[in-house]
């Protein structure tokens, strides 16, 4: 039997096929128009948030606005009150703290002076370890305290020492500046006393 | 009233746009001046360098560390809390000349515009120039650039944070800061 009745209607028709048509054939589509039946019901609530949906999207947009700003303003608190929080930590023992860093002269000053830099941290309580003035005061470390801490404290102690010299040069630089403008203005003043009287 | 959808979505977007400005330029408006430049530039003609960069880790930790009973230390606590970071980079040259007034445009163009305001210009053929810069935020300072040369040397500091220049310039005189009393200094005239 050939089956090219299934594919366009064209050779023999199958007497089963033809009884399947005649069952389904009254299922298929009817051009007409559409017709709703009078007693059915809309439910409205499902299209709250079609409705909605502009005022909700302004909504989510401050939303994500305040929330970003809180989330970047609570990050800048966090940040500002980390160091406070540092100030709790147990004071320093002196018998135990490293020894303060030589004094290290301006530039320009001390010719041996060589470049101070971050790189030069974790050397620098070596290559003064031979220094017998402060041989006494140099870091006292348990046999039984943590590596890892001694490093930490070795690494502060070096952070301390270029926050002296950051603190020097700045603070010398600013008394200079500050010293330089009255001086300029009280000249200033002698400049124009002739002027006044 | 009714919203068409396209016009909330460009007023959201529009929003948030305008959230995002507003935090990178508030971001954007940090203090810290950058000084690459600069040390390329005189990297190789500088006798002695000295740089020191500190951020705000690197003093979180040193500020562990300060004393709470050594008076001294605790000003300095009272100076480096709540600061983000300090950078100096100092150049020392062997003879006058070595550099050139270009070199320091690098800095100086970061410290022109609204951000910065100089509060102090001292030039002296002799002593070199100074000039002091505030960045401030609101009523406090929130930077601090400074700015020497003379002729044989060039120093760039730069405080980020809120800095008190009043404890800072008072620090001179501790921990072996000099104290340069130059009106002492000046010679006397046998008038």
């Amino acid at each position: 039997m050939k089956d090219d009745y299934l594919w366009d209607r064209s050779g023999e028709p199958d007497p089963e096929v033809q009884q399947l048509e005649e069952i389904l054939g009254t299922l298929r589509y009817q051009p007409g128009a559409l017709k709703i039946p009078p007693d059915l019901k809309i439910d409205r609530r499902g299209n709250f948030f079609r409705r909605m949906h502009p005022a909700l999207a302004i909504a989510a947009a401050i939303a994500i606005v305040l929330f970003g700003s809180a989330l970047w303003f609570g990050l800048q608190r966090l940040r500002n009150n980390s160091q406070p929080q540092v100030a709790q930590a147990p004071p320093v023992n002196p018998e135990t703290t490293p020894a303060p860093a030589p004094k290290v002269k301006e530039p320009g000053l001390n010719p041996d002076y060589k470049e101070a830099s971050v790189a030069t941290i974790k050397r620098r309580p070596q290559s003064f370890a031979g220094n017998r003035n402060r041989v006494r005061r140099e870091p006292v470390i348990n046999a039984t305290e943590n590596p890892k801490t001694a490093a930490n404290r070795q690494e502060a102690q070096a952070a301390k020492d270029q926050l002296f010299l950051a603190l020097r040069l700045a603070s010398t630089k600013l008394k200079f500046a500050q010293r330089k403008a009255q001086n300029s203005n009280s000249q200033d003043l002698i400049h124009n006393q002739h002027r006044i009287g | 009233m009714k919203f068409p959808a396209k016009k909330t979505l460009q007023l959201a977007t529009l929003t948030l746009l305008a959230f995002l400005g507003v935090t990178t330029t508030a971001l954007a408006q940090d203090a810290r001046i950058q000084t690459s430049q600069l040390e390329a530039a005189l990297a190789t003609k500088a006798s002695q360098t000295v740089s020191v960069d500190l951020d705000e880790k690197v003093l979180g930790l040193a500020w562990k560390f300060l004393s709470t009973t050594d008076p001294d230390e605790k000003k300095v606590r009272d100076i480096v809390s709540g600061l983000k970071g300090i950078y100096v980079k100092s150049f020392s040259f062997e003879n006058e000349g070595e550099y050139s007034n270009a070199d320091l445009e690098s800095i100086r163009s970061q410290l022109r515009g609204s951000v910065w305001t100089k509060i102090v210009n001292v030039s002296s053929k002799k002593e070199g120039n100074v000039e002091v810069y505030l960045m401030q935020a609101g009523a406090q300072i929130s930077g601090l650039a400074l700015l020497t040369s003379d002729p044989k040397e060039i120093t760039v500091i730069n405080i980020v944070g809120p800095v008190d220049l009043e404890k800072l310039s008072d620090l001179e005189g501790n921990f072996g800061i000099p104290e340069l009393n130059l009106e002492k200094s000046k010679p006397k005239s046998k008038n």
